[in-house]
């Protein structure tokens, strides 16, 4: 019995020290400049997108057809990553508000209140979000900051870009 | 993509129940070109001897802008919150049945719409500010139908409705709206329609708030002596479970439909009613959904009535 206690004791305490360690690696990860940037989701466009700069409840409009057309009456193309992706797990979480189940409900809801014909379009890779973004005018999707490349045009959001302090989406 | 629902109901004041098909809904959308979409909701409904089929809505939609959406068909009236909200997908909706005052073939407010809807979204705010203002045909001879081949008297129903989903307050959502018309029943002579709604809801989950108001004032155009006003509102709270439960989310409701005995159209209607409903719905699986629901129900102040309904719901998507 008290032998049990001693190893239960002793288990505790390795947890407790990898613990300590995991969080001492982390926070040593987040005070680098560049891993914060890597973190942060990026807004991309089409080029011609009559678009620099989104203020979050616009972005949050946009990602949910509640604003469905650019300034210049493009129709604004939506591009969300499929399922089990880091980046939909954090749009979901941070823009919509919403879990999986309610993500989905929401865009069931709207198709049928004919709000919009169709829900929208999914991308299975960051190579397919950017490749599609720099096909299709008018539209727009999330990507890791690091991934964004020079065919595509990054949008600011309240002003600043995924290298900026204060940043909202990272 | 397509919604069905099966229930199951028991009564204790009555033999009638057993297990019902509800309807079987199908609805078809596309754009037909940059601007220009079509949607379309066909249904399906079980009767004693067959089914029934009905063009619930078709509209075809022109998109200006985001300010200005100009469409044309029948709708569900865009009169307060459930009936533009859900529908019919029993699935979308957290209870098993839609409110008595705004329930299918409802006399109190009129479920459908034929005619013609500007809707758009009132820029410059952060109240999320967005319009719809209607035209078309009003109630048919028979009041629980819109005049789908036409309006039968000539003076055409119109609408406005206003709503708000303010940015600071993500989730809420308010709205009023006024609607008005002349009708002409096969039984009486004919009445004027005023009706104003007001509704709020908090659509996240945890919880979900909705509250709804409307009030209906009929009066004999020939004689505006004689009228009378209906008040009907309902208020629905719901909560979904956290964590490893949020698959079940308990409601309850409240109900009351009070019409004055001196309404033209609707006091031999028998529409009063009160009650009050506690349920729970289980989400075991991403595109179905079972619940369980208590009703404790008067009708026309007849005395009160327990029932209680399981039903399982599904909707035909892949998203």
């Amino acid at each position: 019995m008290k032998l049990t206690t001693h190893r239960s004791i002793a288990q505790y305490l390795r947890l407790v020290a990898g613990l300590c360690a995991l969080l001492a690696l982390s926070m040593v990860n987040a005070a680098t400049p560049e891993a914060g940037t890597q973190s942060a989701i990026a807004i991309v466009v089409h080029k011609d997108a009559p678009v620099d700069n989104l203020s979050l409840q616009e972005l949050r409009n946009i990602f949910m057809a509640n604003k469905q057309f650019w300034s210049d009456r493009t129709r604004i193309i939506l591009l969300v990553r499929a399922p089990q992706s880091d980046e939909r797990d954090f749009v979901l979480n941070r823009i919509y508000q919403m879990d999986e189940g309610q993500f989905r409900q929401y865009w069931i809801g709207k198709m049928f209140r004919a709000e919009v014909p169709r829900g929208p379009k999914i991308v299975f890779s960051t190579d397919m979000a950017v490749d599609l973004v720099v096909a299709i005018p008018g539209s727009i999707s999330f990507i890791r900051a690091a991934d964004v490349t020079d065919d595509v045009k990054l949008v600011r959001v309240d002003g600043k870009l995924p290298i900026d302090e204060g940043y909202p989406l990272k | 993509m397509g919604f069905g629902d099966i229930t199951y109901v028991t009564r204790d004041q009555n033999d009638q129940g057993g297990f019902v098909i509800g309807q079987a809904v199908a609805h078809m959308s596309a754009y037909l070109g940059p601007r220009l979409s079509v949607f379309g909701e066909f249904s399906l409904t079980a009767r004693d001897t067959q089914y029934s089929s009905e063009v619930e809505r078709l509209i075809v939609k022109y998109d200006f802008s985001d300010q200005f959406k100009l469409s044309a068909g029948r709708y569900h009236t865009p009169i307060g919150y459930w009936n533009s909200a859900f529908h019919h997908g029993a699935w979308l909706q957290t209870t098993v049945s839609r409110p008595e005052m705004i329930k299918f073939g409802s006399k109190i407010v009129p479920i459908h719409f034929v005619g013609a809807l500007l809707e758009g979204n009132i820029p410059g705010n952060s109240l999320g500010l967005s319009y719809m203002a209607g035209i078309g045909n009003g109630r048919h001879a028979n009041i629980a139908r819109s005049g789908d081949a036409g309006d039968i008297n000539g003076d055409n129903a119109w609408m406005m409705q206003l709503n708000a989903a303010p940015d600071r307050y993500f989730g809420l959502h308010a709205g009023v709206g006024f609607y008005t018309d002349e009708i002409s029943p096969s039984d009486r002579p004919d009445i004027r329609e005023k009706t104003v709604s007001a509704h709020v809801a908090w659509t996240k989950e945890s919880p979900e708030i909705i509250f709804e108001y409307l009030y209906s004032n009929h009066e004999f155009v020939a004689d505006s002596s004689i009228s009378g006003d209906t008040n009907a509102w309902y208020v629905q709270f719901a909560y979904r479970l956290k964590g490893k439960n949020r698959n079940w989310k308990p409601y309850a409701r409240l109900e009351s439909t009070d019409v004055d005995d001196t309404d033209p159209l609707l006091a031999d209607q028998n529409l009063d009613y009160d009650a009050g409903i506690l349920g729970v719905r289980w989400d075991f699986n991403p595109y179905a959904a079972l619940k369980g629901e208590y009703r404790n129900e008067e009708f026309n102040n007849g005395g009160r009535e327990n029932n209680f309904r399981v039903q399982v719901s599904f909707v035909l998507a892949k998203l």
